[in-house]
């Protein structure tokens, strides 16, 4: 039973072990794409049979000793990671980059093992120890484009950001370890109810939730993202946009849920009855990210800026369900946590496209996106619809679930009404920047006449993937049950 | 007690400041770890001081952390030295290509 629950996490561990060991062993004199192709259908193979093999109607099992939580939902969330990142390795095909790509493949399954931690654990040392072994990873994977200077520069940002914003998680993590003296977070909690809350847990939960706030990109901790995005190879970029933010997201909507649960370190962020805690602190990170991600999206004319921007506005509008601070609440921001990991790796992977056929990625070049290819085109305006929340696509039901969440917390009539607001008022402008993009690839045009010449056609498989996201994001739009109750685990 | 709060403190500003102030990117790597060790130092006197002596949950929050410094640093040199190799520097000021 106890093995079971940390199967995917050692089968994973391994294949990044096996794909490194077979890489150096075998395939240093192949070419750079048959490494890739052969390592990726190693990967999928051996994911896809693990998958299978794991049984999944089972009750769920817990270590209580160790935190640890591996209920049917949890499981169900560590397979999306899973395929999203199998997608993201796929997706490094497009571009050659590296001689070394057995530890590309490597480094990118041990960050999914760190990911997958996250999503399942309730202690303090293993949630820091698994967000370090995920940040790691992407900082050497951001700069493993070692001939391009972009590359190494958006690494050593993302480094310098992502280690300060890590040793001040750590300071706030010793700051509520000393408080309460406890590790495992339901125990934190029955610890910080139990008495009057001491000033230094407050600031130790202060602390840890400006770690957590770069994690998941919000402003004012977002300055890493647009470089990384911009200077990380497709496939790192799609990880860094989709699974580093879902596992992020899991572990953040844990902690408060269940460990800053108590009214002490929670405050409040109604207004007229303001006070410090998690909750006043992540509503002003999702203000100001919903303002800056949208104001800065709208102004970008790089495609992956414009993707890193709008994911800050969106960091924005999940921490504005968190704040809820109610179970229901805390499955919605999941929803939408995945739903807007599909998305981006959806459009990373258009970015990628973009890049091959135009030289660059500048918005202008989807003109006459239509003309080229009907099918990506098609799954272009899926991906934007989505991400700016217009039904029947999975991303309206993201934001319908957040808003109601955060409408019916805090016992006031209205709960945090303002923030709703303010975040309807947003979704309605990103609505244009998304449409200008969509215009922009359907409009009737020649490629001659929009002075585009014809670009290389896209991989099948990069297609299939994209075709996929697009799908299940349809899928998932007209039945959001299905997606809810995957996560719920019933 | 309050002695060893005052020093973490200290610390992990000193640390802040190197990292917000220094332009070089050695400095602000040294700045990181010094924040890091401030936390550590926290954890050894909450863990000094507590009532119950037997409870190591300190001790092993340091040990980890100090293996994750230690694995931060490597990866921090390894990417100066690749910033290095592409532009002969590693001030940060410098660093302006991304931009935006």
């Amino acid at each position: 039973m106890v093995a079971r629950a940390v199967l995917p996490e050692i089968c994973t561990a391994f294949l990044a072990l096996l794909v490194l060991t077979v890489d150096l062993a075998w395939l240093t004199t192949w070419s750079e794409s048959a490494r890739k192709t052969l390592l990726c259908v190693v990967c999928t193979l051996a994911l896809g049979i693990a998958w299978i093999l794991l049984d999944r109607n089972w009750e769920p099992v817990a270590i209580p000793t160790l935190g640890w939580m591996a209920s049917p939902g949890v499981t169900c969330l560590k397979g999306l990671i899973a395929a999203l990142t199998l997608g993201s390795l796929w997706l490094s095909r497009e571009s050659s980059f590296t001689k070394h790509v057995g530890e590309y493949f490597a480094l990118t399954l041990l960050a999914a093992v760190g990911a997958m931690i996250l999503c399942s654990t309730q202690h303090l040392i293993l949630a820091f120890t698994g967000l370090e072994l995920l940040s790691l990873s992407l900082y050497v994977l951001t700069a493993f484009h070692k001939d391009r200077a972009l590359s190494a520069e958006a690494g050593l940002k993302y480094f310098l950001f992502g280690g300060v914003s890590a040793a001040t998680m750590l300071y706030g993590f010793s700051l509520l370890h000393g408080a309460t003296g406890e590790l495992l977070l339901p125990k934190v909690a029955m610890k910080l109810a139990a008495g009057p809350v001491e000033p230094i847990a407050v600031m130790g939960v202060l602390f840890a939730s400006a770690g957590f706030a770069f994690k998941i990109s919000a402003a004012p901790f977002h300055l890493w993202t647009p470089d990384a995005y911009q200077g990380a190879t497709p496939g790192s970029a799609a990880f860094i946009a989709s699974v580093s933010k879902l596992a992020s997201f899991a572990l953040l909507a844990q902690v408060t849920w269940v460990g800053w649960n108590p009214a002490g370190v929670a405050g409040n962020a109604s207004l007229g009855s303001a006070k410090p805690g998690w909750i006043a602190f992540f509503a002003f990170a999702a203000t100001a990210s919903i303002v800056i991600g949208n104001l800065a999206a709208l102004a970008q004319s790089g495609f992956r800026r414009f993707i890193a921007y709008s994911g800050v506005a969106h960091a924005g509008y999940m921490l504005v369900g968190l704040i809820a601070n109610t179970q229901d609440a805390a499955y919605s921001v999941l929803y939408y946590a995945v739903t807007y990991a599909i998305g981006s790796l959806g459009l990373i992977a258009m970015s990628a496209i973009l890049e091959n056929r135009r030289g660059s990625d500048a918005i202008s070049g989807f003109a006459g996106w239509m003309r080229e290819s009907r099918f990506l085109a098609v799954c272009l305006m899926v991906f934007l619809l989505s991400q700016a929340g217009i039904p029947p696509l999975a991303g309206f039901f993201a934001k319908f679930y957040v808003f109601s969440a955060a409408l019916k917390s805090h016992g006031a009539p209205h709960g945090v009404f303002w923030l709703v607001a303010a975040s309807l008022v947003a979704s309605c402008v990103a609505l244009y920047y998304y449409l200008r993009i969509v215009r922009a690839a359907f409009e009737a045009r020649d490629l001659a006449e929009a002075g585009q010449a014809p670009g290389m056609p896209a991989l099948w498989i990069t297609r299939a993937w994209i075709g996929a996201c697009a799908l299940l994001l349809v899928w998932w739009g007209c039945f959001p049950d299905k997606l809810l109750s995957l996560l719920r685990g019933s | 007690m309050t002695f060893y709060l005052a020093l973490s403190v200290l610390l992990f500003c000193v640390g802040l400041a190197g990292v917000l102030a220094r332009r070089h990117a050695i400095m602000a790597l040294i700045g990181i770890e010094l924040m890091l060790n401030a936390a550590n130092i926290n954890f050894i006197a909450f863990w000094r001081h507590s009532s119950a002596a037997d409870d190591l949950s300190g001790m092993f929050w340091m040990i980890f952390s100090v293996a994750i410094a230690a694995a931060e640093a490597a990866v921090g040199l390894a990417l100066v030295i690749l910033v290095f190799r592409h532009r002969r520097s590693v001030r940060l000021d410098e660093l302006e290509s991304l931009k935006g």
